[in-house]
């Protein structure tokens, strides 16, 4: 995962760092040459032409505190480079427009040591940009130790995402990390969920609580957390159908499934090889029944992670897992600190 | 659907409208919106500059065809270069022959099977499915389920975990069909023993066509996802799914253009039959707000031959609140309005929403009105006077109002009609004042 992303935003940050590098590269020549202010005018005329801090300015901090200015001319190529490579990996529009303002604000207009590495600044101002972006990890373990039992997790999200088979992983999971689990079949709809569902806690040893095809996914989600309750259960797993966000009816059955068995967390479910739909179905979601967290399933598809970019700074909420092979231990909990450290740490 | 991209592109556009020559600084900007446009769309970026690069080039460079105006021109090109964009519709024909689904996880293959299988039924043929996932728990109860519905022979056995050995056998067993489906395990091209099965796969099946399927929200993954397939296997088609969301589907158009074949079907709705042929000169159309036409006829002939009404006499001109009632039935048929009324050339319009449920429980109330007619009536509404009316509404526990507003809308219907027949060859513009009506009349 994000091993792509990673290789792309290597070489953005090698074209900033080279961009700022040949900027400033002749002044930085300059200082021996030219210790006493006496003669500003008989500077060399290159750096004039960038505007932002004047002229004046910039020989001032240049001569006197031995720094330079990084403007906001120096970096427009190499930006716009990293807008592409952003975009190529499904950041979507308005996602990677706000990380370039957040890269552009914390670069222009820096004072940079002359000792100091082009490099270090960049990669500072992007790791700050990406940390933003991503905010902080969810600990679904400490989350269910410190609340009372059972824990009640639902899971929401369109078709297709993978809901069901993050269920299994999820339950599989927690299953070994000690926890009692119990798995409602709330995808009442699509053919062949309930049997799907029921392999899988067959499998990984976890009970379900199961209706007919077509049974009301609240009636079925009452019963689970009924039975959790009785059974002095840790966590329910609630999985539901998938729905589009613009259909009404759909998501107020979701909001009746969410009045009827009160779930302590809703777990938004997308995929990571979605494009920019990514953003506006997380923000609808997140809007109608609301979201708690984020697992990112068929990250093994995609080496570029762009849709937890987009996601994560969407809606503000934090990824929690990603999902990523077919087996049920393919699920692993999201750390944004060493994901970002390793995005751009790697090739140092 | 493609509401945020099209309003976005019509934006660009209208600000060349004003002008009359080719302004640099104008298609400038419009390329810059129209590459935002497709990128937000999740069409490929590279893709997305080589085709904003053409589209620049050719703006500047085409002399202005006598007669138009630049915003047509430029129109004209935009257009030109998406249809290319999306290559030709991919044909499909109506005889006997095997279809190979390809796609990754959770696309929507197994509910595309139970459409397409739907679709050819539709159509006349004998068709059977054989289920070859073997790997995802319930994959055989979903497609067997959706085929029972639909009275389609499906073949499979859960407890096999041979794909190639239960596509031969099912094969064998399905030798008296005319048309077999296989709908295979997801898979993504990063997965070299699944990529293997399914070339192991298509060579068993001498597939007549290889089918993609993609999801509508697939981003910048989707060109090399197909690539992938396509080496693989020869795509020779894509279907789009989940058309009935937010997503655009421009994953899909990458598709199409790394594997260089046609979109066949998009799928748009949950139920077994909410699967559309593809036409790229319609999709383009909608795209830039210009109404899909075409497949609105589809649509409303296949609903109305259903019904057996004679399309061609209504067009002719006599039109009788029977035929009306007829309509309605069919439009009953063909889905929500919603679907039918993005179709239409609606221009930049925006219907609140809401109305269209509203409109659909009129239709209910006026047929249960025309229930109460006598035949002559219905033959000859101008017969209505007001003692006829009071029987109307009393028979129909209607008020005398909601007769004259039903008497009213079968009016406009009878105009727009006349106006459709004007549009056959009067082209888009009769047409659109026919939407102008008709949108009055919401």
């Amino acid at each position: 995962m994000f091993g792509g992303l990673r290789e792309r935003l290597q070489a953005a940050r090698n074209r900033l760092s080279s961009s700022i590098g040949a900027a400033v590269a002749p002044p930085a020549a300059e200082p021996v040459v030219a210790p006493a202010a006496s003669a500003p005018a008989a500077h060399p005329a290159e750096p004039v032409k960038n505007a932002a801090p004047s002229f004046v300015d910039k020989v001032k901090v240049l001569v006197l505190e031995r720094e330079l200015i990084v403007s906001e001319k120096n970096i427009a190529d190499a930006l716009s480079e990293l807008e592409m490579t952003l975009l190529e990996s499904d950041v979507a529009l308005p996602v990677t427009d706000a990380i370039i303002v957040n890269v552009r604000k914390n670069l222009v207009g820096k004072h940079r040591k002359i000792g100091e590495s082009v490099d270090a600044m960049v990669v500072n101002a992007l790791k700050l940009a990406l940390l933003d972006v991503l905010g902080k990890g969810f600990d679904l373990n400490e989350y269910i130790a410190s609340h009372p039992h059972p824990v009640k997790i639902l899971f929401t999200g369109v078709n297709g995402t993978g809901k069901t088979t993050s269920v299994a992983k999820i339950g599989s999971y927690l299953h070994k990390q000690g926890f009692t689990v119990v798995i409602g079949a709330g995808d009442t709809y699509r053919a062949g969920a309930i049997e799907q569902i029921a392999v899988h806690a067959g499998r990984i040893g976890i009970k379900v609580i199961q209706h007919k095809e077509g049974a009301d996914p609240s009636a079925v989600l009452f019963d689970t957390v009924q039975y959790a309750i009785s059974h002095k259960i840790d966590v329910v797993l609630a999985d539901t159908a998938g729905r589009f966000h613009n259909k009404s009816n759909l998501m107020n059955q979701l909001d009746k499934i969410k009045r009827v068995m009160k779930p302590d967390l809703v777990i938004y479910v997308d995929e990571a090889v979605a494009g920019n739909d990514a953003v506006i179905r997380a923000a609808e979601f997140d809007r109608t029944v609301g979201a708690d967290a984020i697992v990112l399933t068929k990250a093994d598809m995609d080496s570029r992670g762009g849709a937890a970019i987009s996601i994560a700074h969407t809606i503000g909420k934090p990824l929690m897992f990603l999902g990523v092979g077919q087996g049920y231990d393919d699920i692993i909990p999201f750390d944004p600190a060493g994901v970002v450290d390793e995005l751009l740490d790697g090739a140092d | 659907m493609l509401d945020n991209l099209s309003s976005s592109l019509k934006d660009a556009l209208k600000k060349l409208a004003g002008k009359t020559v080719v302004d640099r600084a104008a298609v400038d900007e419009l390329v810059k919106d129209l590459q935002r446009a497709l990128i937000s769309s999740d069409v490929n970026v590279k893709l997305v500059m080589e085709l904003s690069k053409s589209i620049r080039t050719r703006s500047l460079d085409e002399q202005l065809p006598k007669g138009t105006n630049v915003r047509e021109h430029v129109l004209r090109i935009v257009y030109q270069e998406l249809v290319r964009l999306v290559y030709a519709s991919t044909e499909v024909r109506l005889e006997p022959q095997t279809i190979l689904m390809a796609g990754l996880q959770g696309s929507g293959k197994t509910t595309t099977t139970a459409k397409l299988a739907r679709y050819f039924q539709k159509k006349g043929m004998k068709v059977a499915v054989i289920c070859a996932d073997t790997f995802r728990p319930g994959a055989y109860e979903q497609l067997s389920t959706l085929c029972t519905r639909i009275h389609v022979p499906c073949y499979g056995n859960p407890a096999e975990k041979d794909a190639v050995k239960i596509t031969r056998e099912g094969l064998a067993a399905l030798k008296e069909q005319e048309l077999i489906i296989v709908d295979t395990q997801g898979r993504h091209a990063l997965e070299p023993d699944l990529i293997q099965e399914i070339i192991d796969l298509n060579i068993l099946t001498k597939a007549t066509h290889r089918w993609l399927v993609i999801d509508a929200a697939l981003g910048q993954q989707a060109s090399e996802q197909a690539r992938r397939f396509h080496e693989a296997i020869g795509i020779d088609g894509v279907i789009i799914t989940k058309m009935d969301g937010t997503a655009k589907g421009g994953g899909a158009m990458s598709a199409v253009a790394e594997t260089k074949s046609g979109i066949a079907f998009i799928g748009a709705g949950e139920t077994i039959e909410d699967l559309e042929r593809f036409d790229a000169d319609g999709f383009i159309s909608r795209l830039l707000g210009m109404g899909d036409l075409k497949a609105l006829y589809d649509k409303a002939t296949e609903a109305l031959n259903a019904e057996d009404v004679d399309m061609n006499a209504m067009m002719k001109g006599k039109f009788t609140l029977r035929d009306m009632y007829k309509q309605l039935e069919a439009l009953n048929k063909m889905g929500p309005l919603k679907q039918i009324m993005g179709m239409l050339p609606m221009g930049s319009m925006e219907l609140p929403e809401g109305v269209y449920d509203v409109t659909s429980t009129k239709m209910v109330r006026y047929r249960i009105i025309m229930d109460s007619m006598t035949p002559g009536e219905l033959d000859e509404p101008t017969l209505i006077n007001s003692s006829r009316m009071s029987r109307i509404a009393h028979g129909a526990g209607a008020t005398q109002d909601e007769v004259r507003e039903l008497l009213k809308y079968f009016k406009t219907m009878q105009r727009t009609l006349k106006g459709l027949r004007g549009a056959a060859s009067g082209g888009k513009f009769s047409m659109q004042r026919l939407m102008k009506r008709f949108s009055g009349q919401q």
